[in-house]
């Protein structure tokens, strides 16, 4: 037996060496462009909280907490002008078509700075994200194209997505718990389309968007089989937004309420049905010989969403732990303790010196998980070398005279289903999935642990709004609960990446 | 609990009723402060059942409780609403410093007939200890006189007293504390500052041109009767965190028991029961310290100071986490205003900074042991 023969079973055995190292493997497929493209995302995120968002972010936070029911668009105009709301959405479909993996940098980048205008900014991405791993490739391309038309006439156009419900949060996040879930908001089918009745809450951005995609169940009392997706505009009869919530923090960025009434949507804004996954090219016979019923492609829908923007939200909690290491050093370096000043204790600059590693280790998490994506998750065509410089390099006016005609075919659309929802092997979700979660429940652990190290440095100067630090904590604790609490992040870390060791145990049946 | 008098019973459960009658309702609009009206309703109430004047002495109208009654009464209110809890340690703070300074002449002065809380509490920056770092107010003796000029950051109930008890520095001794007319001339009141939390018990910036101070005890020792007031009151400001965590676990269990999650009450979950432990066993054990540190102080026990400081340092900090934990239980609604369980994250985390920055209280706390001081027998 050769040696290296030998060698590889035993890297197999757990923990799996690709696994577990998935910047190594990572690397030698990964094109030399994404590492100039994350360079330049870090860049102009460093200009925008310069020029904009180092005086806003205290103005918004206030104004919001004087009046919780402010719609800050000129937010929205300036990330717009900005052209934030087109950049990661592909040439294919009209957007810039930046590397996904860009991403995830910039968005620590803005967060460093504030909380709220990163989650406005960047939950139009969870928005896209929930539509774009739906494959319908007709409606992705016209909605992203209006997108990019906001951006051209100044008159945003974002996408908000819409999963959580009264009744309905931890387990909308997973198909075991949501077979057993209390969710309400129903969609009826009814000649020509369906008619949708029930509420969204929390929806981030939902006040401000164009656009929103609704996560609903075709049956209640079946909602883990009969999950369907839809895509609602403004001003669609019978869809009204509700209460704004008034959260502790990340102020900036409402969390509304949807509500739907006897709502028609039409089958042309359907975007995908757990209960026909035959007739939309979903049952290929991939699926069928892993025997992915509507449920396995629910979490899968799931999966393929989380998996991109649980490493985005862990980029959030290292930025916002380098904020508040920043203002713990800052203020460190204006105070004097005992004659000298605070930066000189040996026991603040290992305090400080904590607190950098802290950061440093929430951004490890996400680039690992974002690794995992690119290589596993629904982007990952995008990330073969021939694939990325030919997107790369054609310019978009290109892919604008042939792509709309082409992606209104629904061959289109089967092609990519076949090709990125049905090719993606179970290993590969589960192992983006995995390092998805551990990258959010590492890195938003990481943040808030920061803003309460940076509170302790900094004592009463810490409190006040006008140092920055307190609004950091406040932010910073949304992050441990939405997009999964930590909790249930936890327990995907347990499924996904530690119960291939424990092949016995059994997972969300406690 | 066992040796507790009858007369501190009834207290507890007085201040117990006064926080369910007073300080559940309207909470989420008296926070809302200063974009909402103060709370001077409340802040009325409570001077008339004597909040403000606990440990003050009989001769100035107070009621001379030990400072196991004030830990009693800031526990209570603090686990439902700890502004009001932020205005009753502020009152007891700056009373114990004129008592530390011997200076109740002054006070009695000051605050006769006291018919307002206005009277009787003299505003102080309480999340500050004033030798941490050098002082930017002032003092300078002008024909027996003193002229404060600088600035008196984050002055507790600055604009609601019409006393300020503000340290001050000068040239050659170190820092002393000046009795402040807060209505006199050359004293310039900011606006309230927003803050973390304790909405309710608002702060300003003060800056003074030359106002009038009344010398608090002697010249220069103003870093001993704060340091002795901490030795007594670091337990009250224990106590105040020790409400709040309770306050918070009382909430997540009765929502655990509520809501619903993969088909069952989320407290039958058993990971939400470890998280539901940890904090009803920080609770329990911040509750112990608590009223074993307080007896200490009152009986002067051996260590009593140390004994209550430790108190402060170690319940302080289990508040932060119990209340994080607090918020978590309860998902996406312990993070609305709807809950409480947002206030309490952030008075949790905003009483840490009672009395000055922890870890440097931490450092003043083993220098003394350090310099010979006996923890434990």
């Amino acid at each position: 037996m050769s040696r290296k023969g030998g060698s590889s079973t035993l890297l197999r055995e757990f923990p799996d060496f690709e696994e577990t190292m998935q910047s190594l493997a990572a690397m030698e497929r990964m094109p030399r462009g994404v590492v100039e493209e994350c360079r330049e995302a870090v860049a102009l995120a460093r200009r925008f909280n310069r020029t904009v968002a180092r005086n806003y972010a205290l103005e918004l936070d206030r104004r919001m907490q004087e009046d919780p029911a402010y719609l800050p668009w000129e937010l929205v105009e300036e990330a717009n002008r900005w052209g934030f709301f087109t950049m990661w959405i592909p040439k294919l479909f009209g957007g810039k078509g930046w590397s996904l993996s860009s991403i995830a940098p910039f968005v620590e980048e803005l967060a460093s700075e504030c909380l709220a205008i990163t989650n406005l900014i960047g939950v139009h991405y969870f928005g896209f994200s929930i539509l774009a791993a739906t494959w319908n490739v007709r409606l992705i391309d016209m909605i992203s194209r209006e997108v990019a038309e906001g951006e051209r006439t100044g008159k945003p156009c974002l996408v908000s997505g819409a999963v959580t419900e009264p009744e309905a949060g931890t387990d909308a996040e997973e198909v075991e718990l949501l077979a057993r879930a209390r969710v309400r908001c129903q969609a009826r089918r009814v000649e020509g389309g369906y008619v949708v009745n029930g509420r969204k809450i929390f929806i981030s951005n939902g006040h401000l968007s164009t656009w929103h995609i609704l996560i609903a169940y075709e049956d209640l009392e079946r909602p883990d089989e009969t999950m369907i997706a839809f895509a609602v505009k403004n001003g669609t009869p019978g869809f009204s937004f509700g209460r704004m919530e008034k959260k502790m923090g990340q102020k900036g960025c409402p969390a509304s309420e949807l509500v739907f009434e006897d709502c028609f949507i039409p089958d042309e804004y359907m975007l995908v049905a757990a209960s026909r996954l035959e007739e939309m090219g979903l049952l290929s016979r991939a699926a069928r010989k892993a025997e992915r019923g509507p449920r396995e492609l629910g979490m899968q829908l799931i999966d393929f969403v989380v998996s991109a923007t649980r490493p985005g939200v862990g980029a959030m909690g290292a930025g916002v732990a380098r904020g508040a290491f920043e203002l713990a050093l800052q203020f460190a370096r204006e105070t004097e303790v005992g004659g000298k000043p605070l930066v000189n204790h040996e026991w603040a600059q290992c305090l400080l010196a904590e607190m950098y590693v802290n950061a440093a280790l929430a951004r490890l998490s996400y680039m690992e998980a974002n690794y995992a994506n690119s290589m596993h998750g629904m982007a990952r065509l995008l990330g073969f070398k021939p694939l990325y410089y030919y997107h790369r390099a054609l310019p978009t006016s290109v892919f604008d005279r042939f792509m709309p005609a082409a992606n209104r075919r629904d061959a289109v659309t089967t092609a990519f289903r076949l090709l990125v929802v049905a090719g993606q092997g179970e290993e590969q979700e589960r192992v983006a999935s995995g390092w998805a979660s551990l990258a959010k429940v590492a890195g938003t652990d990481l943040g808030v642990r920061n803003c309460q190290l940076a509170l302790e440095l900094m004592g009463q100067a810490g409190l006040r709004h006008d140092r920055r630090a307190e609004k950091c904590l406040r932010d910073a604790k949304l992050l441990q609960i939405y997009e999964g609490t930590n909790q249930l992040n936890r327990l995907n870390i347990f499924k996904c990446l530690v119960a291939p060791a424990a092949p016995e145990a059994q997972v969300f049946q406690d | 609990m066992i040796g507790m008098s009858e007369e501190l019973r009834l207290l507890e459960g007085m201040a117990r009723d006064f926080a369910h009658k007073e300080l559940v309702e309207g909470r989420e609009e008296r926070d809302r402060y200063p974009f909402a009206p103060l709370f001077e309703e409340v802040l009325a109430k409570a001077h008339e059942v004597g909040f403000f004047t606990i440990l003050s002495p009989e001769e100035t109208g107070g009621a001379a409780e030990p400072v196991q009654a004030l830990c009693l009464v800031l526990e209570e209110l603090c686990r439902e609403d700890a502004s009001l809890g932020g205005a009753v340690f502020t009152a007891a703070l700056s009373q114990e410093l004129l008592r530390q300074s011997g200076s109740e002449e002054a006070f009695k002065k000051a605050s006769a007939g006291a018919a307002s809380p206005r009277e009787v509490l003299p505003a102080f920056p309480s999340f500050h200890n004033p030798s941490d770092t050098p002082l930017s107010l002032q003092a300078v003796e002008e024909g027996g006189a003193y002229r404060l000029t600088g600035k008196a950051e984050f002055v507790v109930l600055g604009n609601v007293a019409s006393l300020a008890l503000l340290p001050a520095g000068s040239a050659d001794s170190g820092w002393s504390l000046y009795l402040v007319d807060l209505r006199g001339e050359g004293v310039e009141i900011g606006e309230p500052l927003l803050s973390l939390g304790l909405h309710a018990c608002p702060a300003v910036d003060l800056l003074l041109h030359g106002a009038t101070g009344e010398l608090v005890g002697e010249e220069g020792k103003g870093e001993g009767y704060f340091e002795a007031a901490v030795d007594r009151l670091s337990v009250a400001a224990a106590a105040a965190s020790c409400g709040v965590m309770k306050g918070s676990f009382e909430t997540a269990l009765d929502y655990a028991r509520q809501r619903i999650q993969g088909g069952r009450e989320i407290v039958n979950w058993s990971e939400v029961r470890m998280i539901l432990s940890s904090m009803a066993v920080r609770a329990k054990a911040a509750e112990m310290l608590v009223r074993r540190a307080a007896a200490a102080v009152d009986a002067a026990s051996p260590g009593w100071a140390l004994a209550s400081r430790a108190a402060a340092l170690q319940v302080q900090e289990a508040a932060t986490e119990v209340t994080c934990d607090g918020i978590q239980l309860l998902g996406g609604n312990g993070y609305m205003q709807d809950y409480g369980q947002e206030k309490r994250f952030r008075d949790a985390k905003q009483l840490q900074a009672l009395l000055g920055t922890a870890p440097l209280r931490k450092l003043r706390y083993i220098r003394r042991v350090v310099d010979g001081e006996r923890p434990w027998a």
